[in-house]
């Protein structure tokens, strides 16, 4: 019976193209859709967790019980740690930016200050949100709402450090936090004052995304960070919520029709095109009918046809479907696109549900034929 | 061999009843070439498909190698037919997609070993050598109804009914068709035609006349042929 089918498929091929071409359009859109959709949503479920998900990567032999007393780590690692990071090709985390310091505390003007070295905000290829905070120029501090009261001192003021003049670029507002102690000036000063030129010892990489985890992303990255960066280890900063992640659910509320209706569209598609066909071979099964051949027989050329079309279907669709979601679907979805992958998984979905929406669809079609009197076809001269 | 009794096939229409065949008895034995002659709309076709196990008369019945056909279920009229009744028509009814050799194939029974060779050997038969793996549209009518001719043989059926073989030919390939089934008639089989023209006439050994569904001339039994 295939080696029939498959005839009839090849013989009428502007019939075939028409079924295939509306079930390849069917597969496609839904996997396209569904693979953005998962894709939206695995990101959604991130983003709903992680958003404002910051890292502080520390030298590894930090003393942790010290470095929340002092808030700064004892230990340094090279500059060229961050560096490393940023290269990092992995696929495993999208960061918006990062950010190295030196921190260090120093005595000034008879209390206690944490020194801050920040080098320039590296931001992460993939985003072209400009990095945020401020920059700072060689030789010029930025100074803590409480130092600058307890030293006296406004913008434009000059200080010394270990032996240099430094000029006070500016005195923050209070912000109420321990930054309020802090003094920050570039890392190359900042090296310079303390003695560890190349060295930093905090690392704070801002937004992080975990791309691979669906649970628990800070282990995950834990584990990644440790094989690019052995001298680092990885804390998490506070989670803030958003609601950018309820705003993409709405999003997809609205295309959830999508599926149902497409499977509708895909069926009337394949029950038309067969009833069509069925009707231009009543000659044909009324000579099998002659020949004796059964009804099962009749309704298997007729099913049989519509889910070998199906089965080819379910695969170009699949492909098709695959690279749209891959090329369109970060345009359409705000989703990053590389949360976006091939969903094998459809691949077998395709392959087994759109022959059978296609046998669905075609058994009525194929009654018809069996139900058909085989004689008033033959009688017809 | 094949034997009817008060054979009736009547449609209900709008217009009233139409008894498309009425009451035929008629009696046919093995080896017989029969012709059955009537105008159009005199019911032989409706008697052919009656005869082949393709329709279920209104009463009466039809019984083929002593069974009585319309007593068998669907499936095992259907295994009848298969093994047993090979059909022609004036249509053709070759399947499109088929190449010749496809197309005889089709009749085969699947009770045959070789049905391949035995098909081509038919073909060669049957002057279709070369033709062998043609589609149904590039062919002759004439040779179109070989193909069918080859089909109907292939499964070496016990019956042939044939309805209006030569309709659709020229007097020289009419001609053809007949002697081949003149030669499968010779070879033991029997042969039902069934026919307006009188291309037949001079194959056949019987001829009885269909007028508004009845037999109107012609001997209901052939009384030379031997079983019934
Ligand atoms: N489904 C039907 N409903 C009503 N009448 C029918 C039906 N089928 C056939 N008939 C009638 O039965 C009669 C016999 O039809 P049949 O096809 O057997 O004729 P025929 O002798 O083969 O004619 P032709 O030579 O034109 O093929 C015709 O009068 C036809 O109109
Ligand atoms: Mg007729």
């Amino acid at each position: 019976m295939l080696p029939l089918i498959l005839r009839e498929i090849s013989f009428r091929k502007g019939h075939t193209t028409i079924m295939l071409c509306g079930l390849i359009s069917v597969t496609a859109l839904m996997t396209a859709y569904l693979s953005t959709e998962s894709a939206a949503e695995r990101e959604t479920k991130r983003v709903a967790r992680d958003l404002g998900f910051n890292l502080r990567i520390l030298p590894k032999q930090t003393d942790m019980d010290l470095y929340w007393f002092q808030g700064f780590s004892n230990q340094t690692m090279p500059e060229a740690t961050v560096e490393r990071l940023a290269n990092y090709q992995g696929v495993f985390m999208t960061y918006n930016h990062l950010m190295a310091s030196l921190r260090q505390k120093i005595t000034m003007g008879g209390g206690d200050v944490i020194l801050v070295g920040v080098a320039p905000t590296i931001t992460s290829p993939d985003k072209k949100k400009r990095p945020m905070g401020f920059t700072i120029k060689s030789r010029t501090l930025h100074l803590g709402y409480q130092v600058g009261q307890r030293l006296g001192l406004k913008s434009g003021d000059t200080l010394q450090l270990s032996g240099h003049d430094f000029k006070i670029e500016k005195v923050m507002v209070e912000y109420g936090t321990e930054e309020d102690v802090y003094v920050y000036g570039t890392l190359k000063d900042v090296q310079g004052i303390a003695g560890k030129p190349g060295q930093i010892n905090e690392i704070k990489a801002i937004d992080c995304l975990c791309l691979t985890a669906d649970q628990d992303p800070i282990s995950i990255l834990r584990k990644e960070l440790e094989k690019i960066l052995p001298e680092a280890r990885v804390i998490q900063d506070r989670v803030q919520a958003d609601a950018r992640a309820r705003q993409r659910q709405m999003v997809q509320r609205k295309f959830e029709f999508l599926s149902p209706f497409l499977m509708v569209c895909g069926a009337i598609w394949v029950a038309v095109l067969s009833a069509l066909n069925v009707r231009e071979r009543r000659s044909e099964i009324g000579i099998w009918r002659a020949l004796g051949k059964g009804g099962g027989f009749i309704a298997g050329l007729v099913i049989g046809k519509a889910m070998i079309i199906g089965f080819f279907a379910g695969f170009i669709g699949f492909w098709v479907g695959n690279s749209m979601a891959l090329e369109v679907g970060p345009s359409i979805f705000q989703i990053t696109a590389k949360a976006i992958k091939t969903e094998w998984s459809y691949l077998v979905w395709s392959l087994i549900l759109t022959p059978l929406l296609a046998a669905a669809a075609s058994f009525i079609p194929a009654m018809l034929a069996v139900t058909q009197d085989p004689a008033e076809t033959l009688r017809e001269s | 061999m094949l034997t009817c009794e008060s054979l009736c096939k009547y449609y209900q229409s709008p217009k009233g009843m139409v008894k498309s065949l009425d009451e035929i008895n008629l009696s046919v034995s093995k080896g017989e070439f029969l012709e059955v002659r009537g105008h159009s709309g005199s019911g032989k076709t409706t008697l052919l498909l009656t005869l082949g196990a393709m329709m279920h008369p209104t009463h009466g019945k039809v019984v083929f190698k002593g069974t009585d056909l319309y007593r068998l279920n669907r499936a095992k009229r259907a295994r009848v037919r298969s093994s047993s009744i090979g059909f022609v028509f004036q249509m053709f009814h070759l399947i499109p997609y088929l190449d010749v050799v496809g197309n005889v194939l089709a009749g085969d029974d699947g009770n045959h070993s070789g049905a391949r060779s035995k098909s081509e050997a038919l073909l060669q038969e049957l002057g279709l050598g070369h033709r062998l793996n043609h589609l149904p549209n590039q062919l002759s009518a004439g040779e179109k109804q070989r193909v069918a001719l080859a089909r109907a043989m292939v499964a070496s059926p016990d019956l042939i009914l044939a309805d209006e073989p030569t309709g659709n030919l020229d007097p020289e390939n009419s001609k053809e068709v007949c002697r081949h089934l003149k030669r499968y008639q010779e070879k033991g089989g029997t042969v039902i035609v069934v026919t307006h023209g009188d291309a037949v006439h001079d194959f056949a050994n019987r001829t009885i006349d269909l007028k508004a569904g009845e037999i109107i001339s012609g001997p209901l039994v052939d009384h030379q042929a031997g079983d019934a």
